[in-house]
């Protein structure tokens, strides 16, 4: 794996490529990590599959559209983009009274391709949207997202820009996410980057040292930006959070802040070798501030590579006095539980960033998982990895990204007490045991949907504990629905089903 | 309108929009698979494809979560590079024949999008491979074809070319067309209330979409002895193939009924259509009319105070703003300033739209028609006019518009959770009471 980042190229490499990643694999953590370390981890071809994304339709049209002051520009026929329809209202819910600018505009448009456009071309009409673009909303940044059609046809994008960009005030940003690109949605993370750190950085004018880069996907909410702003203030700090609900200037001086830190090391990734390759800001993958023992771990990094750490295990006291008190209430109710003393097993869909941050959570604060699902696994959490396993122990690992078969067949093999779906999982929630969601979305601002921090730890716990109160509706939906798949799937001895053993 | 300064540029790409009210012909093809009971779709396409519509249609169409077949339960060939190159045809073999051993369904649709029509995959000749072994049929809706509203049309056209068979005709046997799945928000709820209204006038009536045996609702198209096209355009051509290839005449009711009035004329017209006993409908009609009236004396403090002679303004597919222009109009005493048609039409149906919309009106004031699918648009029209009132979609709810009261009507709408609502029919026009009222709703 090359660490350098080629900005002459017009895109990344795939995550294939840059750090070996598969999204399929059933096996024993410790497995994974040995033959990730052997160079034996290959991608094996499923004979059935589910949708789950590509790396245009799985991230980036939801959220590039909140940029603010920017302009998104799919490059493909419609449906590519439908995805982004709840743009004006996403961030509706977060009051005013919590940081939200009261007016608020996103703006997104599609190039519509149609059957004529895919016979000759659509270079012109990209170039039309561009200028229309600029007409309408007179942003300071375009962002023009590829698309399996544009790719197919060939379409000259970097071309098309080359040519447009002297003519308009905005920067344009080409995204290369081909939808067809990559097997590995997290491919599109990095092609967003890519272009981020090639045309939107600026060289920096100055140092903030009290600046510090986050890049936060949505699924981390409101409540834990409130929470990370208030960590940080508190050793003397400022998040600059991007890229959702960032003014285009916040990209602008991403190459001024004292370091990258990280909420999701997966998705950070790139962007944090880039800008400490390109203009030496400092940045760290593990821990993410999730659980009270990561978050103090997170604020010793920040600490030790800005010269803060005596401020910071004054404020690690301070904290603890406050919410040790009541993660022990958490832990005990959770012990209560089963009164022969046996933890509860938990089984979650997590991301790769999640398996690392979610899960010594998860004993922290007095449950076990003995199993976890992981979107893709890659070389660049390898490290990380084998640092979980040492914390918590060997466990068995399912990657697949959105599979909902797989899913439901190691729910209902494994019979974990409760599972923590994404929420759309299929039949995998029908059951007789505990059932609730791994994270709000939407930049949900309630405190019950926290998770970052101290504040979010105690919130996430609590909601865990709460969907041990009372199963009525996974059980009333199993009783009275359908299951989608059939007792041959379920006899079935692992949750995969490859082309080897199909043939 | 005036000038707007959009006059001064040559549109020279009029489709080039700011988000578009719908998603493309996959995603109508894939949502009308979903409402078909019992029907699994297969993906022959990227692997975003299925993930994108979950945002894009189910969500986007009243907050609906996808059901057992939906969104990552869909199998999908998840086409990447090699298969650009080398073709996708094996890859597809492999998942139908994986998705008939792991997934129970009564219907498999392999609906197939932009990759294998580029690339020329013959996806016809794999499905056939499999006609012997399950019922299955090929949806070809490249998403580059049309929108959502053309991709219920391909679903309808696959059913009709490769599924159906012809049958005796069963007599008083209606088929219920045109009212695309997520498209038109209220659809569950409309078909419902659509059947149970005419089956109590005496009529068989197959909503196909949403009914309980899907498979079995589509293979009963061919009984009918009449259809019936709920939409001034989409479904026609489903309707006009169903005449040729069955001799099963058709009848376009433009829009959907609103409240007594419509629902009223709409059912003495099925009823002349089917000979059917004028008694029949009578006794509906009578029990039924009064039932609403009755109820909408409830309405009458907070109309009158809180909405009385409402300007309102529409922003719908076509059928949904004929069907709430003239309920508001006619009955409700509202004043129709504006109606926004954002389903995007055909040209040659929109004279009829235009005039459905502006004639037969109770109210002096006649609505201003637009039609337009981009959002950048409405919002500039939406700026020259003042309201009292706005139906539109959830894009609208947090656009500055003075002091109107806002409710979401049409797609999208993710302020919502739309399963058995709908503004259809006597309830309906109560329902649409309720919801309105709501907005406005404090101490009086």
């Amino acid at each position: 794996m090359s660490d350098r980042i080629d900005l002459k190229t017009s895109s990344c490499p795939n995550r294939e490529q840059r750090a070996n990643g598969v999204n399929v694999y059933y096996g024993k953590a410790s497995e994974i990590i040995r033959d990730a370390r052997a160079g034996s981890l290959q991608h094996q071809e499923r004979a059935f599959q589910q949708t789950s994304g590509c790396i245009l339709n799985f991230y980036l049209t939801v959220r590039i559209s909140t940029i603010r002051d920017a302009v998104m520009i799919v490059h493909a026929p419609v449906g590519c983009s439908s995805s982004a329809l709840g743009y004006r209202e996403l961030f509706q819910a977060v009051p005013t009274s919590l940081g939200r600018p009261e007016n608020l505009e996103f703006h997104w448009m599609t190039t519509n391709l149609n059957e004529r456009d895919v016979v000759y071309g659509a270079a012109d009409k990209l170039k039309y949207a561009i200028h229309e673009a600029e007409r309408r909303y007179k942003p300071k940044a375009i962002f023009i997202l590829a698309s399996c059609t544009s790719g197919v046809i060939g379409e000259d994008i970097d071309g098309v820009v080359a040519e447009t960009q002297p003519e308009v005030n905005a920067t344009i940003v080409p995204v290369h996410c081909e939808g067809s690109k990559s097997r590995l949605v997290q491919t599109g993370y990095d092609a967003f980057w890519h272009g981020v750190v090639k045309y939107l950085v600026k060289p920096p004018e100055k140092k903030q040292h009290d600046l510090v880069n986050i890049a936060s996907m949505l699924s981390y909410t409101w409540q834990d930006r409130i929470e990370i702003t208030r960590l940080l203030n508190k050793i003397g700090m400022r998040p600059n959070f991007i890229p959702e609900f960032a003014t285009v200037e916040q990209f602008e001086i991403l190459g001024e802040a004292a370091v990258t830190a990280p909420i999701c090391p997966t998705y950070t990734d790139y962007l944090s070798r880039g800008l400490e390759q390109e203009y030496g800001v400092p940045y760290f993958l593990y821990p993410s501030p999730i659980g009270i023992a990561h978050t103090d771990e997170w604020l010793r990094e920040i600490g030790r590579i800005t010269g803060r750490e005596k401020i910071v295990e004054k404020v690690i006291a301070e904290e603890h006095d406050e919410w040790l008190p009541q993660l022990e209430a958490i832990q005990k109710e959770f012990r209560s539980i089963n009164p022969d003393g046996e933890l509860l097993d938990v089984l979650g869909s997590l991301g790769q960033g999640r398996l690392l941050t979610q899960t010594p959570f998860f004993h922290e604060i007095g449950v076990k998982a003995t199993a976890a699902i992981c979107q893709d696994f890659d070389n660049l959490v390898l490290e990380e990895t084998e640092k979980l396993v040492e914390e918590v122990g060997d466990f068995d690992l399912l990657v697949n990204t959105f599979q909902a078969a797989e899913v439901a067949h190691i729910a209902k093999t494994r019979n974990p007490d409760i599972i923590l779906t994404c929420p759309f999982q299929g039949s995998a929630y029908k059951r007789e045991k505990g059932m609730t969601r791994i994270h709000a979305l939407r930049g949900d601002p309630r405190d019950w949907s926290g998770q970052a921090g101290y504040k979010g730890a105690i919130a996430c716990g609590n909601l865990l504990l709460q969907s041990t109160r009372n199963q009525s509706f996974q059980q009333t939906m199993l009783a009275n629905t359908e299951d989608t798949y059939t007792e041959w799937w379920y006899q079935q001895p692992k949750p995969l089903y490859l082309k080897e053993e199909a043939a | 309108m005036t000038a707007t300064a959009t006059a001064e540029v040559i549109d020279l790409y009029p489709e080039v929009a700011e988000a578009p009210r719908y998603s493309c012909a996959l995603g109508g093809a894939y949502v009308a698979a979903l409402a078909a009971y019992g029907t699994a779709p297969i993906l022959h396409s990227g692997a975003g494809c299925g993930i994108g519509q979950q945002f894009g249609q189910n969500y986007a169409g009243g907050q609906n979560a996808a059901g057992n077949y939906g969104n990552t339960s869909t199998p999908c060939s998840c086409l990447v590079e090699e298969h650009v190159v080398f073709g996708g045809e094996e890859k597809l073999r492999s998942l139908i024949d994986s998705t008939l051993k792991i997934v129970k369904a009564d219907l498999y649709a392999v609906i197939s999008g932009c990759i294998p029509s580029l690339i020329g995959d013959d996806v016809d000749a794999v499905v056939k491979e499999f006609r012997d072994k399950a019922s299955i049929i090929h949806v070809k809706t490249a998403g580059f074809l049309g929108n959502s509203y053309t991709g219920y049309e391909h679903f309808l056209d696959a059913v009709i070319e490769q599924l159906l068979e012809p049958l005796p005709k069963e007599k008083k046997l209606v088929n219920i067309l045109g009212l695309v799945p997520s498209q038109h928000l209220h659809w569950k709820g409309s078909l419902r209330v659509i059947k149970s209204l005419l089956e109590r006038a005496g009529v068989k009536v197959n909503i196909v979409f949403s009914e309980k045996d899907g498979l079995g609702a589509l293979k009963r198209i061919p009984a009918a002895e009449l259809n019936l096209v709920f939409s001034p355009w989409v479904g026609i051509k489903a309707a006009e193939k169903l005449k040729e290839k069955f001799d099963t005449p058709f009848e376009v009711i433009p829009f959907v009924p609103v409240g007594p009035r419509d629902t009223t004329s709409f059912l003495y017209q099925v009823g002349k259509l089917l000979n059917l006993p004028k008694k029949n409908i009578d006794r509906v009609v009578k029990e039924e009319e009064w039932w609403a009236y009755r109820s909408a004396e409830y309405f009458g403090d907070i109309l009158v105070i809180g909405l009385p002679h409402a300007f309102f303004g529409v922003i719908a597919d076509s059928g949904t703003a004929i069907g709430l222009t003239r309920y508001g109009s006619n009955e409700l005493g509202w004043l129709p300033e504006l109606v926004i048609v954002s389903d995007n039409p055909p040209e040659e149906s929109r004279d009829e739209i235009r005039r459905l919309l502006t004639e037969g009106l109770a109210s002096v004031v006649k609505p201003k028609v637009f039609f337009e699918t981009d959002s950048h648009k409405i919002k500039l029209i939406l700026q020259k006019h003042s309201l009292q009132l706005l139906l539109g979609s959830s894009l609208e709810k947090f656009l500055p518009k003075g002091e109107a009261v806002f409710l979401s009507v049409s797609f999208p709408s993710y302020d919502r959770l739309i399963i058995d609502r709908t503004y259809a029919g006597y309830r309906g026009g109560v329902a649409l009471m309720e919801d309105v009222a709501s907005q406005y709703a404090g101490p009086l």
